[in-house]
């Protein structure tokens, strides 16, 4: 049998998606460990990229933070974590795999977050302070929503590559889509390797999706099409910061 | 008139500099005028109105808004009660015009319906169609952008308005219009405004009284755009100025502030005679013809002879005419372009008040 249909046949197979090695169990642990490293990490990274750059502060912090989090194989990582929490008596469960995505998904939230807030134009921060807004006015009024967009990427970004990369927490013992993958290789099953891999991609890629649209939807100034009527006489001047797309 | 700002003896020194951007500056500005703050970039104007609503604090000195100091109270508040107008407008790319105009009433508490009065009222007194409010800034021409940030900056009616380079976004032609704009608005509402510009003719377009800031925020002079082109106090300002210091005066002046000569003016019922000797007293070939008070037009001295009184000889309409409120530029074109080098000055309601000359335009810039 090939192996599209020994795919087909996998997961046609009912009893395969049932139990507590069932595919809809396997999925569950899959978002739900991706699901607690994002929380856990945009609670850390998200805070802590508006503080500094509010402050505009911390732009070498961002800087390392981003290239550690580009370096750092979260392979290594995960074994590291899984034999931190062995020596607990905890190694076998959701945690190694937990803390491993956590720390994947720091950097790129921390730092679109900063460069959201560091970014804003200064004439905004400026017009933000001299209508008499205080500082904690300024950042929750004006510096996060025009920071929000990146926010929203950085998160995006985080959480795809965590869904994908949760798969290696089958390597520690913890119960994902990643097992399929690794028990089809033991067992020599085509079918269980791709419907893993396809499981994994599926849930990906829809992740990206929905945040996609998300992100669009919270912020819906950030796509307004640029270019308003021009003043009488044509105004050379509508290249206006947000919009440097439109020809004068 | 009492003074809405007084700044006394302030100076401000950023930190690791070693020149002062303002020095020892001492200004009071007039309750509901326009004072505009011009100089060359990196003189100080800048530093002086941010120094104002203090976004920067000042080294040493006091300044004085409405009488009280402007560090007697949260700095948050002193800037709600100064609306604040910067370059490029500064507003708010993520809410909605409506919104954005709507800024200090939010931060003031007002209730949902005053607010929305409020931003209605706005938006017809600066100019802007309903249909706008819903938009983002960035769906907004230039000159719509800037409409919004004086609505923005009007919200509260705040008594005073801060414009840091205003216009300098914009191309000279909606540039004239948002000006044009801006004195209406202050027509209306009387507002004590200070401007900061570079633009000499702006300044000289909108300022009730004009301060001339030189490097280190020294102050050259301060007072009437036309004193100033009058009597530049040194030789900064002269330069400052530019040329055509004169033209650019009669841009100011009307023809108002000029003197105008009586003029050989006859009755139709005098005779020739009269006429030659009003015409000999005032060095003229020809002669005005006035009655009760209404310029009929004028007679050449040669179709006097032989007639009984000047209403027989042939009368000419009089086409160089100009009004009280004409610009003085103006008029001196209309002067020099006449035939006879003279236009006589008529009031709206039809009454004749007397001719300019060239003469009568420099005595006036004088």
């Amino acid at each position: 049998m090939s192996a599209i249909g020994e795919f087909i046949d996998y997961v046609t197979t009912a009893g395969n998606w049932t139990g507590p090695k069932g595919l809809l169990r396997l999925t569950v642990n899959q978002l739900l460990v991706s699901g607690i490293a994002v929380v856990v990490a945009a609670a850390i990274a998200v805070p802590a990229g508006l503080g500094f750059g509010h402050v505009r502060r911390g732009g070498l912090a961002a800087v390392s933070v981003a290239n550690i989090g580009r370096a750092l194989p979260s392979f290594a990582v995960l074994v590291l974590a899984f034999g931190v929490f062995s020596q607990a008596g905890r190694g076998l469960s959701i945690w190694p795999t937990a803390i491993a995505l956590t720390l994947l998904a720091i950097p790129p939230m921390f730092t679109n977050t900063y460069t959201g807030v560091r970014g804003v134009d200064p004439r905004i921060r400026d017009a933000a302070a001299g209508v008499g807004m205080r500082r904690s006015q300024q950042l929750w009024k004006v510096e996060a929503p025009i920071a929000l967009p990146l926010v929203m990427t950085g998160i995006r970004v985080s959480a795809t590559q965590v869904v994908a990369t949760a798969t290696l927490g089958a390597w520690v013992g913890f119960q994902c889509l990643g097992t399929l993958i690794f028990e089809g290789f033991a067992q020599q099953n085509d079918g269980k390797i791709i419907t893993g891999a396809v499981l994994v991609s599926v849930l990906t890629i829809s992740i990206e999706v929905a945040l996609s649209k998300l992100e669009r939807r919270l912020s819906p100034w950030a796509t307004t099409p640029s270019g308003g009527p021009v003043d009488e006489p044509p105004d050379p001047t509508l290249a206006s910061p947000f919009h440097p797309g439109r020809p004068a | 008139m009492d003074a809405a700002i007084v700044l006394n003896d302030v100076t401000k020194q950023f930190p690791g500099s070693a020149d002062v951007a303002v020095g020892h500056l001492s200004l009071s500005i007039a309750t509901g005028t326009i004072t505009v703050l011009v100089g060359p970039s990196g003189c100080g104007k800048t530093t002086v109105l941010r120094m104002v609503n203090r976004l920067v604090e000042p080294t040493s000195g006091q300044i004085l808004v409405e009488g009280t100091d402007i560090r007697s109270q949260p700095v948050h508040e002193l800037r709600r009660r100064l609306g604040y107008v910067i370059q490029q407008t500064g507003l708010f790319p993520h809410r909605t015009v409506a919104d954005n105009i709507a800024t200090v009433p939010g931060l003031l508490g007002w209730d949902k319906a005053r607010t929305a009065a409020r931003v209605t009222e706005l938006a017809e007194l600066v100019g802007l169609a309903p249909d706008l409010l819903d938009r983002y800034p960035a769906a907004l021409s230039g000159g719509q952008q800037q409409r919004v940030g004086v609505a923005r900056a009007l919200a509260a009616d705040p008594p005073v308005l801060l414009m840091d380079e205003p216009y300098s976004a914009v191309d000279p032609i909606v540039r004239h219009r948002l000006q044009d704009e801006l004195l209406d608005l202050q027509q209306r509402l009387g507002k004590t405004i200070v401007l900061v510009t570079h633009d000499v003719d702006e300044a000289l377009r909108l300022a009730d009284r004009i301060a001339v800031v030189n490097v280190g925020g020294r102050l050259e002079q301060y007072d009437t755009p036309t004193n100033v082109l009058r009597q530049p106090a040194s030789a900064f300002v002269e330069q400052f100025l530019g040329a055509e210091r004169g033209l650019r005066r009669m841009g100011l002046l009307h023809v108002a502030d000029v003197t105008p000569s009586g003029g050989a003016i006859v009755s139709p019922t005098d005779t020739p005679a009269t006429a030659r000797s009003a015409m000999a007293a005032a060095n003229m070939t020809w002669v005005g013809v006035v009655d009760d008070g209404r310029l009929l037009g004028w007679v050449d001295g040669g179709d006097l002879n032989g007639q009984a009184t000047v209403a027989e000889a042939e009368l000419r309409p009089f086409t160089t005419v100009v009004q009280p409120a004409t610009v003085l530029r103006e008029a001196l074109d209309v002067v020099v372009t006449s035939p006879m080098l003279a236009a006589a000055v008529i009031d709206p309601d039809g009454r004749y008040l007397g001719m300019i000359t060239i003469d009568q335009i420099s005595d006036g810039l004088r």
